[in-house]
């Protein structure tokens, strides 16, 4: 309720503060965590970002989440891969994954690149943050499906999807392929290394899930017409 | 370009050597890639690295340095180890020092992560390099835990023998002291069983042999082989010296986790703990003894003790004393700027905010320029 029109409404704080979730009067402001935002001058800036910073002098701010650090080497795309990896709030092994798995794929890359010849040097990829997102962005599908009910029936229609959508999905997918398919004795950290360096060529069991889901799409193009938005 | 002129400073000493550098690293950062090892071991050469040749590693070092750094050297294709005032004075101490006097006992010790192991591998490798018999103890702390089998000692009856790991060790010793297992003769004649004895004058090879093929004995042997070398260095007639290199010193003088029928194991009551500490007393001459201090693998000892004293416990102190301490601290400045360009130079730090200024000032607040942590923090960066 005091989540409606934010001109209207006084800004106010509760009396009791649920830190911990994020239903924030509307009124308060993001957080900016980046110090190099705070370096610019203001010449270099346009109207629009100088009034956003005198907004900020004035307005109250949303605290930051533990999980934003004003960092050089923060990166929002890793930070929400170990949030979808965590189990149970077990945020410290969700991140050791992270990190022995970031490793584990530069170990693999610069041992090629150091066994290597000069002319095959310049294929070689060694920086894993690189093939991480080259490996997300080879794995996002471009259409979803969708169940839309017409007739008493239930049709599988294709429809567009939100990038955060995608993203989501390319996430899920390397996740559970790498719990459920892989040999029991390997490491996680290990499995994604494999599954991130196949998807970066291209390859691997999280690409053929996509490619499926664009068959399927593809086959059931007739329904497209069934979406009303 | 500017930085090749300022980083090379063994041009002016050697102009033979300043080629082969630039042939060999074609990066002009500070490491150096030195064909005698004699030349690498001055203070000129603090904060810069040298090339450990793969041979050396294969003979001399089958389990002796730690997993983080074989993975390195597995990734890099080369095993190069920053030169560094503690080791750097161990080393010059073994040059001058007279052999004809009691051994000297060297202690490196320092807070976790700070390179003492790697400083003893690097001190161990000048012993080799120089020709001498290493007798190097991996890890002290393997001894005193997880011990799969326990047998009743033979020669002792209130002892016991571990003989997986003495086994193990033997191999290892065969593997980096081929050359003087066909040079070197036993004093003593040793039975090990009624029908089984090594003659008098037989070699340190069959010995060893001996203690590899019959498993139950190899406790023994290695404590045999460790009375020979220990009386035979330093006589008018050997033409060797003997380096004792043990790893976790502080783990013989410590407890045990070892149970034997729900009674708990003293170290003295070990054969192969025994006879080590026999060997770490300074009653023989013609060689030296190097040892570090350990917590990690250390047990019952709180993990914010570093110093010989407490980890050493007052009998391990006594036994111990007088010895040589060296301190290992974090990495200073130089070696820190000289660790990150050895990085930069093999591809490891690929961020491309590692590269930048504050990039790195970072990684100088994450690691309080402590060498194990820098190598983890720049391992996912």
């Amino acid at each position: 309720m005091a989540a409606s029109i934010s001109g209207l409404l006084k800004p106010w704080t509760p009396s009791v503060f649920l830190v911990r979730w994020s239903r924030y009067n509307p009124y308060y402001l993001e957080p900016e965590v980046s110090k190099e935002a705070y370096s610019r001058p203001e010449t270099e800036l346009s109207a629009e970002e100088k009034e956003q910073r005198e907004l900020k002098a004035l307005r109250p701010i949303k605290a930051a989440t533990s999980g934003v650090t004003s960092s050089v080497f923060d990166d929002p795309v890793i930070s929400k891969f170990i949030n979808m990896m965590m189990e149970h709030g077990n945020k410290v092994l969700a991140r050791e994954i992270m990190t022995q798995t970031l490793e584990n794929i530069k170990k693999k890359q610069v041992e090629k690149y150091h066994k290597a010849s000069e002319g095959e040097r310049e294929v070689i990829e060694c920086n894993p943050y690189t093939i991480f997102h080259q490996a997300l962005e080879n794995c996002k599908p471009v259409v979803g499906l969708a169940s839309i009910q017409k007739g008493g029936k239930y049709y599988q229609v294709p429809i567009p999807l939100t990038d955060n959508r995608r993203r989501f999905l390319a996430m899920k997918w390397m996740i559970t392929e790498c719990q459920d398919n892989k040999h029991r004795r390997t490491h996680m950290y290990e499995k994604l290394s494999q599954e991130l360096l196949a998807a970066f060529g291209k390859e691997g069991n999280v690409i053929k899930k996509k490619y499926e889901l664009h068959k399927m799409a593809e086959a059931n193009r007739a329904y497209a017409h069934y979406r009303w938005w | 370009s500017q930085n090749r002129v300022k980083l090379f400073p063994l041009a002016h000493v050697d102009t033979t050597h300043f080629y082969v550098q630039v042939m060999l690293h074609k990066c002009n950062l500070m490491i150096l890639t030195c064909i005698s090892f004699q030349a690498c071991h001055s203070e000129k050469h603090l904060g810069q690295y040298y090339t450990l040749p793969s041979a050396h590693i294969r003979t001399l070092f089958p389990s002796g340095l730690p997993w983080r750094y074989q993975q390195q050297v597995k990734t890099f294709n080369e095993a190069c180890i920053m030169v560094r005032q503690p080791s750097l004075e161990v080393i010059s101490y073994l040059k001058k020092t007279d052999y004809s006097k009691p051994a000297l006992r060297y202690l490196f010790y320092g807070q976790k992560g700070t390179g003492k192991t790697i400083s003893l591998c690097h001190t161990v490798h000048f012993c080799y390099t120089q020709g001498w018999l290493v007798l190097h103890i991996p890890d002290a702390h393997q001894w005193v835990k997880n011990c799969k089998e326990l047998l009743p000692s033979s020669y002792n009856a209130s002892r016991f023998d571990q003989p997986l790991q003495a086994t193990t060790w033997l191999r290892n010793f065969r593997l980096t002291n081929e050359r003087f297992l066909s040079k070197i003769k036993t004093k003593h004649r040793y039975m090990w069983t009624k029908r089984e004895f090594t003659e008098e004058g037989s070699l340190l090879g069959e010995l060893v042999d001996q203690g590899i093929s019959r498993v139950k004995s190899s406790s023994d042997v290695v404590g045999a082989v460790m009375k020979e070398l220990r009386l035979q260095s330093g006589q008018p007639g050997s033409d060797f010296r003997l380096a004792v290199a043990v790893d976790g010193v502080n783990g013989l003088w410590g407890r045990s986790t070892i149970k034997k029928e729900d009674k708990s194991v003293d170290p003295e009551e070990l054969t192969l703990i025994y006879n080590l500490r026999k060997l770490m007393r300074n009653d023989w001459t013609g060689g030296a003894i190097i040892a570090t201090l350990s917590q990690t693998g250390s047990l019952y000892t709180p993990k914010s003790a570093y110093l010989p004293q407490e980890l050493l416990g007052e009998r391990g102190f006594d036994s111990m004393d007088p010895f040589i301490p060296v301190s290992v601290p974090n990495y200073s400045e130089k070696e820190f700027e000289s660790c990150y360009l050895y990085y930069m130079d093999r591809h490891w730090l690929q961020h491309p905010q590692s590269r930048t200024e504050e990039g790195k000032k970072e990684l100088v607040f994450l690691s309080n320029r402590n060498p194990s942590m820098l190598d983890r923090i720049c391992g996912f960066l």
